[in-house]
Order: structure tokens, then C-alpha cells, then sequence
């Protein structure tokens, strides 16, 4: 099975509890005004990775505490996803989404059976108008997180980091998680 | 969602970057080279005064606009051009950058190995010169910065909220 990505990112810290691997999947239906990743909104392939492959990557890479589907839009490729998350659980990692569907929407099969391997469940649109700083994990105050497992709890959510910065050799800047408009304007 | 930004990669090297101004339509008889930053016209409005080292005047520009300069800092130089003007925007800046990049590979493989070891001390002392500079800002605005390092690579994990 493959899955049509934007990006990975081996290891970060700000994109739910612990060490995590990142997946950014490629295509969105939602087109949420303002944004963060407009460049993953269109469904045309990009980066293009087995499953397997992707998740042998997964497993070798030591000191993980899970992996987290973000996007784009992750329930639009459930059934691949689904194959991803039930080998990594397996493994002892702990599966986060970032989603812009609402829980209510997510009622298909494939949508249901990648639910049933989550642990904990980011949900609904960003709304610019409902933009927040102060809440973990969340861009609009309308999205809801939901512990679908014991794996994580709220406890999880305090310090949880709000961004993260790399400089690659080249002096080269990447930001991830879920920044806030003072610290992206001064950087 | 959450956010995955890469930003533009420094431009640090004068020749190249007067290179790359070249390639977009600006040659040096349109491109003032100053060793220090004069002040740019066409900022006051916001009483902001702007100095830039390399300096392209409105009348190159366009007499509606303001001057548009690059300031040569410890982390590459820092582009001002008019927020206003469509043709100056974040794509322009990254087609320059994209010309500046192929410029600095070409002027790498030029280079005998003494220049090489320079240009390698100057690419450390700029990735520290970002970290200082991240570090100082995120603490400013109130984070507190956990860094590690893989390689030639930094990570800061900035945290802030206690919930």
C-alpha cells in the first residue's frame, strides 16, 4: 500500500507527547483558511512511500515514544494509515492525529478502523477567528482533544513545547508544531 | 494541523548575492555596494529608519516604492523591501534565494582548500550566530529553550505554557 506524503520528520518534540516521528501526509479536502501547511492541500502525488517501507523507517529510529499524522489531511488516507499505526503500536508507540474533521465526521470504515489504533485524537477545522496561543496542542479553540486510549492523558498536555526550531547546517531555519504569531514574526 | 515552515537559507556571501540581483533584473550599475549601511528612502511613513548595505533605489524600482536594501548582520543579510509592493514579495525573495544558492554551490567548487576551510568556519559561525540570535528572541518572548545537537544540526525546543 503507498501513501502520498509532503514530509517526514524523524524526531520532534512538538508535535504531541514525547519523541515523536512525523508524517505530514499530502492532500486535504478542507482548505482551511489561514492555514499553516497550504502546501499540502492538493492531492497530487508528491512523495510517494510504501507503507512498509515507511514504517520499517518508523521502527528503526531509536528513542521514539510514538507517531503522529498530521497534514494535509491524515483521514483521507486512512486505510494506508491504519496499515502504519497497527504495525507501530505493535511495537510499543503510541499513534497521535492531527485532524481537521470533527469526531462526528468521522464515521466511515476506514475512518473508524484508523480511530480504533489512535491513542489521542486532535479534531475539527482551524478557524482564524478561534485562533489560540494558550492551548496545547490546539490552533483554534473550536478543536477538541480526545484520549481515545490510557497510553496519554491530560497530564501529557502540561509543558507540552509549542515549537521547535532546527538550523541545518547551512543555517537553513525549519519550524515545527504549533507556533504563535510573536514568535514567528520575530524569527 | 500542525505547522512544518522552512524558512529561506541565509544568504551571507556579497558576491553571490550581487550575482543573484544580477540574474532577477538588477546589475550592479543598479545595485549601491556600501561597506557600511546607509540609510534607505522611502521608510519614513512609519518612522522607522531602515539602513541596508546593498541598496536598490526607487528610481531602479519604481518611484511609488520604497528603496529596497539588504543588511548585512551576523545572520546573513536581512532583505527590506515594500511590504506593498507585489512584485518585491516573499516570492520574489525566494527566487533571488534560489539564484543566490546556485551562485554560492558554483563559487564552492572554484574554490582552492584554504578558501574552502574559511568559507566552512564562516558557515559554523553563522549556524551559532542563528542559534544566539533564536535563543535571545524565544527568551524575550518568554520561552524557555531546550537544545540539543545531531551533527551539524540544532534543535531548540521552545516551551512556554504551564497548564
Amino acid at each position: 500500500m503507498q501513501l502520498n506524503l509532503a514530509r517526514t520528520l524523524q524526531r520532534s518534540a512538538a508535535n504531541g507527547p514525547g519523541e515523536r516521528f512525523v508524517i505530514w501526509v499530502q492532500g486535504c479536502p478542507l482548505a482551511c483558511p489561514g492555514c499553516w501547511n497550504p502546501d499540502t492541500w492538493t492531492a497530487q502525488p508528491r512523495m510517494l512511500r510504501d507503507t512498509q517501507d515507511l514504517t520499517a523507517e518508523i521502527l528503526a529510529t531509536e528513542g521514539l515514544t510514538g507517531v503522529t499524522f498530521s497534514g494535509g489531511e491524515p483521514f483521507i488516507q486512512a486505510r494506508a494509515l491504519t496499515a502504519v499505526a497497527k504495525e507501530v503500536r505493535a511495537a510499543g508507540l503510541s499513534v497521535f492525529i492531527f485532524t481537521g474533521f470533527t469526531r462526528a465526521e468521522l464515521k466511515s470504515q476506514a475512518a473508524r478502523a484508523l480511530l480504533a489504533v489512535t491513542d489521542v485524537l486532535v479534531c475539527g477545522r482551524y478557524v482564524a477567528s478561534e485562533r489560540v496561543y494558550d492551548l496545547p496542542w490546539r490552533s483554534s479553540a473550536n478543536q477538541r482533544v480526545h484520549f481515545l486510549t490510557s497510553r496519554h492523558g491530560p497530564a501529557d498536555m502540561t509543558q507540552a513545547p509549542e515549537a521547535e526550531i532546527r538550523i541545518g547546517p547551512d543555517g537553513q531555519l525549519t519550524l515545527t508544531g504549533l507556533p504563535g504569531s510573536k514568535l514567528l514574526g520575530s524569527i | 494541523m500542525s505547522a512544518y515552515i522552512t524558512l529561506m537559507t541565509p544568504m551571507t556571501d556579497e558576491e553571490c548575492l550581487l550575482a543573484a540581483l544580477a540574474d532577477v533584473g538588477f546589475d550592479r550599475t543598479k545595485v549601491e555596494v556600501h561597506v557600511n549601511p546607509v540609510r534607505l528612502m522611502g521608510y519614513q511613513v512609519d518612522r522607522q529608519i531602515r539602513e541596508a548595505n546593498l541598496v536598490i533605489r526607487r528610481q531602479h524600482v519604481g518611484s511609488v516604492y520604497n528603496d529596497v536594501g539588504f543588511l548585512a548582520t551576523p545572520t546573513g543579510y536581512q532583505a527590506f523591501v515594500s511590504d506593498d509592493d507585489p512584485r518585491f514579495g516573499a516570492g520574489w525573495l525566494e527566487l533571488l534565494n534560489q539564484q543566490y544558492q546556485l551562485h554560492a554551490e558554483a563559487k564552492q567548487q572554484r574554490m582552492a582548500e584554504e578558501e574552502r576551510q574559511h568559507l566552512e568556519a564562516a558557515r559554523k559561525k553563522l549556524v551559532e550566530a542563528q542559534r544566539a540570535t533564536i535563543c535571545a528572541k524565544a527568551k524575550k518572548l518568554g520561552y524557555q529553550v531546550k537544545e540539543t545537537r545531531a551533527g551539524d544540526s540544532i534543535r531548540l525546543v521552545l516551551v512556554k505554557r504551564t497548564y
